[in-house]
């Protein structure tokens, strides 16, 4: 270890892209919400950055950070646009490419992998022994026995209670180097340097790509109802929509019996209602059961299917400056003689 | 062999026994005729060691000890059992210690007397089991020789290097403490996703004179720069979790590649200033910490 000791933020000027958080709490609730793996793919851009993990091709999970969640925010993107060249260059040359088309459309975001559980730890480190005040209870991904409101998740009468709150100074300079964080709390100071890697072709489960023939929005309370009524034992959660009663319903079939919730087309609790195709879609439970962290930070939660039977959720989080997204992505489970040869994904 | 004494001061032995508490399950208790001492080894080579000694005015009245060996007695004992006969000790009316036998096997009898609400005297009687120590195998207990530190700094308040290093701790099984004449301490771990360096910035350097009347090494680094010592990082949370006797008085000293050793000064109360480092200190403890060997 170097005898020197350097702990000053980096330079944006010279740096890829730099941020600082007043608080690291919203960017530590963001993250849990996604952290059942333990790497993510992080895409840096202008307008914020995107962590997405997946598992077995049939989930996809995003949470989007734009920049109003930071005090500031510095991408470079002059920097970017250099670096993604030289890596095209470097592609298409090992590749052995003629065509340079491909040049023209050098995409102005980076892409890293970083160990997300790792950073998820450091953000947290003046958390205390325990990591309280925190979401502890929800950080075991098996063991569900029930789905709370948000403020009792925060620990406090005050949501935003951001007394001995951590400050983080973000840096990363391109792939090759390590993500920084520089935090501190009451005059300490953390330097952590995490290990990124270069990302794989992500798995797209490609739910825009298809028409959404389902839609509807609904309160998130009511939502984390059904969800904790659902039967673990259960292999899989049955989700059927259709235009006539019964319009919304969840239901599972285990060793326990049946469980069904169903919810009516009243405006009080579902939102912006719409079915093109009756449609009943069957997913893993215990690959739906992995958003509860995130529907328990929600207010609202906007439920759609494509053609396809994709499912996706998207968890709409409040935080003191405004609302953040986040996207969890489902393959729909098929019957045996409905297996398709070919190039549709299917979750197994 | 004899020893009897009345313990004036139970709480300022109990709060001894408690810093070792975590550290093992027994200790060896050297008896002499002006100090009390504490020894806990927990492995001989690698371990962390805690030498500890308190003034017998500190602690005792009445204090009686005689035995062929420079009127020396060492002792074997169980932490948790003498600690446990110390807390009934506390506020008590009168206490005595001897040293005696009850059913043919060596105790440390305990006696503590106390008045009951309606005014009538109670009395307890403990008996901790010891083994005593022949001269030869005390003598196999020594305290471990270490070079001069090169640097000494006091050590921030314990609950915060405690909550960071119990979350750091599962990182890496080793941990770099270093410090600079800057009043700068930082530890640090690494693996192979994630390296993480905290600094605890302000702290009061001590220059050589106050803890070490041996000779000045010439300082070779300048003030800024670091000394660092790599230990094992169960034996620094170890330390870190023990009860401290006097948590505001931790002297951290590092001699690179050989050692971190922390002085705790205790006075007579417990809770001497910085300024009880020399003058009122009536006794301290010695937590080696040896480098870690590959």
């Amino acid at each position: 270890m170097a005898n020197k000791r350097e702990y000053s933020a980096a330079d944006p000027e010279q740096t890829l892209f730099t941020a600082k958080l007043i608080n690291v709490r919203p960017l530590v609730n963001m993250l849990r919400t996604i952290s059942f793996r333990p790497r993510a793919l992080c895409t840096i851009s202008p307008v914020g950055i995107v962590f997405t993990v997946e598992d077995s091709r049939c989930i996809v999970a995003q949470a989007y950070l734009r920049t109003t969640l930071f005090a500031t925010f510095n991408y470079n993107t002059h920097l970017a646009h250099e670096q993604n060249k030289v890596q095209q260059q470097a592609a298409s040359f090992s590749q052995d490419r003629e065509d340079s088309s491909e040049s023209d459309g050098i995409n102005e975001a980076t892409q890293i992998v970083l160990p997300l559980d790792n950073l998820i730890e450091c953000l947290t480190l003046f958390y205390g022994p325990s990591g309280a005040g925190s979401l502890s209870g929800f950080t075991s991904s098996h063991h569900v026995t029930g789905v709370q409101s948000t403020s009792v998740l925060l620990g406090n009468s005050n949501p935003l209670d951001l007394r001995g709150a951590t400050t983080a100074h973000i840096a990363f300079n391109g792939p090759g180097s390590d993500f920084e964080l520089m935090l501190e709390e009451r005059g300490i100071i953390s330097v952590c340097r995490l290990a990124t890697f270069v990302p794989e072709p992500p798995v797209d489960l490609e739910f825009s790509r298809f028409p959404v023939v389902q839609q509807l929005i609904i309160r998130s309370e009511w939502l984390r109802d059904a969800f904790n009524e659902l039967d673990p034992t259960s292999e899989a959660v049955t989700i059927s929509i259709s235009a006539s009663a019964p319009y919304f319903r969840i239901s599972t079939i285990g060793s326990n019996g049946s469980t069904e919730m169903t919810y009516s087309k009243d405006e009080k609790i579902l939102d912006s209602f719409f079915c093109n195709v009756e449609q009943e879609n069957r997913y893993k439970l215990s690959q739906i059961l992995k958003c509860k962290q995130a529907l328990a930070m929600s207010d609202k939660t906007k439920i759609r299917v494509n053609q396809r039977g994709f499912l996706s959720f998207q968890f709409m989080i409040p935080t003191d400056v405004d609302v953040s997204f986040v996207n969890f992505v489902y393959a729909p489970l098929l019957y045996a003689d409905e297996l398709v040869d070919g190039t549709e994904t299917h979750c197994v | 062999m004899r020893f009897r004494t009345v313990i004036s001061n139970a709480n300022l032995l109990l709060r001894v026994v408690q810093s070792i508490d975590k550290l093992a399950k027994s200790a060896i208790l050297k008896l002499t005729p002006e100090k009390l001492h504490i020894i806990v080894v927990t492995d001989i080579d690698s371990g962390l060691q805690l030498w500890s000694d308190v003034a017998v005015h500190a602690l005792f009245a009445e204090y009686q000890i005689e035995s062929l060996h420079r009127n020396e007695i060492h002792l074997e004992f169980s932490i948790d059992n003498l600690q446990r006969a110390l807390k009934s000790a506390q506020g008590a009316v009168r206490t005595t210690m001897k040293l005696t036998k009850k059913h043919g096997l060596p105790v440390l009898a305990i006696v503590v007397q106390n008045l009951s609400i309606t005014g009538s005297e109670m009395t307890l009687c403990q008996d901790v089991p010891i083994r005593v120590l022949t001269p030869a195998q005390m003598d196999m207990v020594r305290e471990p020789l270490v070079p001069d530190s090169q640097v000494h700094i006091m050590m921030p308040p314990l609950n915060s290097m405690r909550s960071i290093a119990e979350r750091i701790k599962a990182m890496g099984d080793r941990v770099a403490v270093s410090a600079n004449r800057d009043g700068e301490l930082t530890i640090g771990v690494a693996n192979d996703l994630v390296e993480i360096t905290t600094f605890f910035r302000g702290l009061e350097n001590l220059t050589y004179d106050s803890t070490q009347p041996s000779a000045n090494p010439t300082p070779d680094r300048g003030p800024t720069e670091f000394y660092s010592a790599v230990v094992d990082m169960r034996n620094f949370v170890r330390f870190l979790q023990s009860y401290h006797v006097a948590p505001k008085n931790i002297v951290c000293c590092i001699i690179e590649h050989h050692a971190v050793v922390f002085y705790v000064y205790i006075g007579a109360a417990g809770y001497g200033g910085v300024g009880a480092l020399n003058d009122q200190a009536c006794g301290s403890l010695t937590y080696f910490i040896p480098v870690r060997q590959v």
